[in-house]
């Protein structure tokens, strides 16, 4: 260890201690000081780690969570990294804070969620022994540009370690385009039978990465991911190591299926979370967590699925839930329809930078199929963009007298409080999320931290 | 009545949201009786000059939009056709560039348009123009709001029109306050939010032209007797904390 890089630990690690005991609050604050004085400080911090990175646009925190849920069964101790702190920063700090520090000689595990944008940031120190690749939709365009430069990001990044292993998601395109030096495991799915489609129109990232023409598929699951082919190049799907055979049940609260014919169920709803559970299964099989104990791992589950919180608000079942790009959100709208109870939607929409500032995504949005498929008595909207997110369900198809705009949160939280049913989901992206959380938070409806 | 949209390379060119102007457009014909029928025309598929009343023309990305390039060249006879018959047509960003005749590439290179308009399109090093954006209509008096995010700087031809002057934001290039373009029932823009989410006017133009392409007999009336609404333009300020 050099003398600049101990130096920018003992600075961090002080940081710390100094901001959880009088600031309530860690943040990775400690981790930018720390870089600031050492850039390399990581090097030396995960020397005696065994780091697993998960990046992908969508399901990293989740699938982040799930893959620790897993490994916990046969691992003692696990570091990892809080939701949303997934910058070189915030994993510095996560290093800086583990309280049971390998010794010398010893491995410990690290699983850790990374920003795609510094996955070669952090792979340049770190040694990953594998890469968790959960898929590449558009998010936040403003931010990094598109898929593709995506996907060379995360490329650039897996290049400076040859030797991990990558675990990928097979469904995805995207992930076969280039060939690399690691070893290489896909996951995807199998349950279907073959056919010949198309994804439909609007859909991100159908092109053929070799010969660029539309991507042809003998089954889709969701968006562009699916059993793909080319009908010009012979482009393919590539052999899958870990597959979901089977959808046994899904409704808005859990899932069973089936990976590699064994049944499994995880208590939330929602195809994607069904991927993300897969990609946690093949982590835990490339280091050899015995089935059952994935089974037992997915099952005891309530923070891990925080994003789709279940708020009492008065005598009103309310589910809370984060959406912020079009996959993401057709897919929550996919599985609240599979809901049998009646449901009535409350939608909060805001602009802020952590947001992204254009709202022109909720137009990708299948609220078509969602007005036509459900008898929805009352959409209550809120939100600084109210009025674009009212008039996206117009044009939709709800009927005028149906959606209550109230740009107030206290009156929109008064007006969820009026819907005539028992159970709504409140869709809200990230900063109208916090923001409504705070207030719930006031009402000492839920605990304070996110 | 029955009108005929085509989204033209709807498959790939379908960045930010611009499908909402074909459902916009769509709602509100709905609402006069009118149905719609949308057709996609991508890879390998003529564009029918004859059988469309509106043609929607969205972004891309880069990447989708140089395969676009080289496709587009067979369809550029018969869109250029379209266009000068005065077919109606919207084409946004990546879709305003591509018919002009060409626009730079991400990495300097030059990637033809159909030269069916004669505007054209550089780069900017390491820029972007992004954000909310306000314009002004001096043939019609009317402003538009929208929201850029576009890297290309655009210049216009000697026969097309701006589809209006910056009043806020950057426009089709930065330079010469100009933002989009009219050219007989083409409307070209870089406005996404979509455009025609926050721009009734524009909708209702467009809906006028489509009717009249389909039957130059049609009564407009209805059209301009229509409720057509658009989502609130005077947005908050995005916040950096909140």
């Amino acid at each position: 260890m050099t003398i600049r890089s101990s130096f920018a630990e003992t600075v961090g690690k002080s940081s710390y201690w100094f901001l959880h005991t009088f600031m309530k609050g860690g943040s990775s604050f400690p981790g930018r000081i720390a870089e600031q004085i050492d850039p390399a400080v990581l090097k030396d911090l995960g020397r005696n780690y065994d780091v697993i990175l998960v990046t992908g646009t969508n399901g990293k925190t989740l699938t982040t969570s799930l893959i620790v849920k897993v490994l916990a069964q046969k691992y003692d101790q696990i570091l990892t990294n809080p939701s949303g702190s997934n910058m070189t920063q915030g994993i510095i700090t996560a290093f800086l804070t583990d309280k049971e520090k390998p010794k010398r000689h010893q491995r410990k595990l690290a699983v850790l969620e990374v920003d795609e944008a510094n996955v070669k940031l952090v792979s340049r120190y770190v040694k990953p022994k594998a890469f968790v690749l959960t898929n590449i939709f558009r998010d936040q365009l403003d931010r990094y540009g598109e898929i593709y430069t995506t996907n060379d990001k995360i490329l650039e990044g897996i290049k400076l370690a040859p030797n991990a292993t990558v675990i990928a998601n097979g469904d995805e395109a995207l992930f076969a385009s280039e060939k690399l030096p690691n070893p290489v495991i896909y996951f995807g799915f199998d349950d279907q039978p073959d056919g010949d489609v198309v994804a439909t129109p609007n859909t991100d990232g159908v092109l053929c990465p070799v010969c660029n023409h539309i991507l042809h598929y003998k089954f889709i699951t969701y968006s562009n991911l699916g059993k793909y082919f080319c009908p010009h190049c012979g482009f393919h799907r590539p052999a899958l190591k870990y597959r979901v055979t089977k959808r046994i049940h899904m409704d808005p609260t859990s899932s069973q299926f089936c990976i590699d014919e064994r049944p499994y169920a995880i208590q939330v709803g929602g195809l994607y979370n069904v991927y993300n559970a897969l990609a946690a299964y093949s982590v835990g099989r490339f280091l050899g967590v015995k089935p059952a104990q994935i089974e037992k791992a997915f099952q005891y589950d309530e923070k891990v699925f925080g994003r789709q919180e279940v708020i009492q608000l008065g005598d009103k079942k309310l589910t809370l839930i984060l959406v912020k790009n079009p996959v993401g959100l057709n897919q929550v709208l996919d599985m609240i329809s599979t809901d049998a109870q009646p449901f009535s939607l409350g939608w909060l929409l805001n602009a802020n930078f952590a947001d992204g500032i254009d709202t022109s995504w909720i137009w990708d949005g299948n609220f078509e199929d969602f007005v036509r498929n459900n008898d929805v008595p009352a959409v209550v909207t809120g939100g600084d963009r109210v009025s674009d997110i009212s008039f996206r369900l117009k044009i939709a198809g709800a009927p005028d007298d149906k959606i209550h705009p109230n740009q107030d949160l206290d009156h929109f939280i008064d007006e969820l409080k009026q819907v005539p049913t028992d159970h709504l989901y409140v869709l809200a992206n990230y900063t109208s999320m916090l923001q409504l959380r705070q207030k719930f938070a006031d009402m000492k409806l839920v605990a304070n931290r996110m | 009545m029955e009108l005929n949209f085509a989204h033209l390379y709807g498959d790939l060119m379908n960045t930010y949201g611009d499908l909402g102007n074909i459902l916009v457009l769509k709602y509100y014909a709905e609402q006069l009786g009118i149905k719609v029928n949308v057709d996609l025309v991508s890879l390998d598929t003529p564009f029918d000059a004859n059988k469309y009343h509106f043609v929607l023309f969205g972004g891309g990305q880069d990447y989708e939009q140089v395969v676009i390039s080289k496709d587009i060249q067979n369809k550029a006879d018969s869109l250029t056709n379209y266009i000068e018959n005065g077919g109606p047509l919207l084409a946004v960003c990546g879709g305003y560039q591509l018919l002009g005749q060409y626009y730079i590439g991400a990495h300097g290179e030059k990637i033809p348009g159909i030269s069916a308009l004669s505007h054209y399109t550089l780069s900017q090093d390491h820029n972007r123009f992004i954000g909310n954006i306000e314009i002004h209509n001096d043939a019609f008096d009317e402003n538009y709001y929208g929201f850029e995010n576009h890297n290309g700087m655009t210049f216009l031809g000697d026969e097309e029109q701006p589809l209006g002057h910056v009043v806020s934001g950057h426009g089709n290039n930065g330079q010469d306050g100009t933002e989009g373009a009219i050219y007989k029932n083409t409307f070209c823009s870089y406005f996404h939010g979509p455009i025609l989410t926050h721009n009734a006017p524009i909708t209702r133009r467009l809906l006028k032209a489509a009717i009249h392409a389909a039957d130059p007999d049609a009564d407009l009336t209805p059209v301009d007797e229509l409720d057509i609404q658009n989502a609130a333009v005077d947005v908050p300020e995005a916040k950096h904390n909140f």
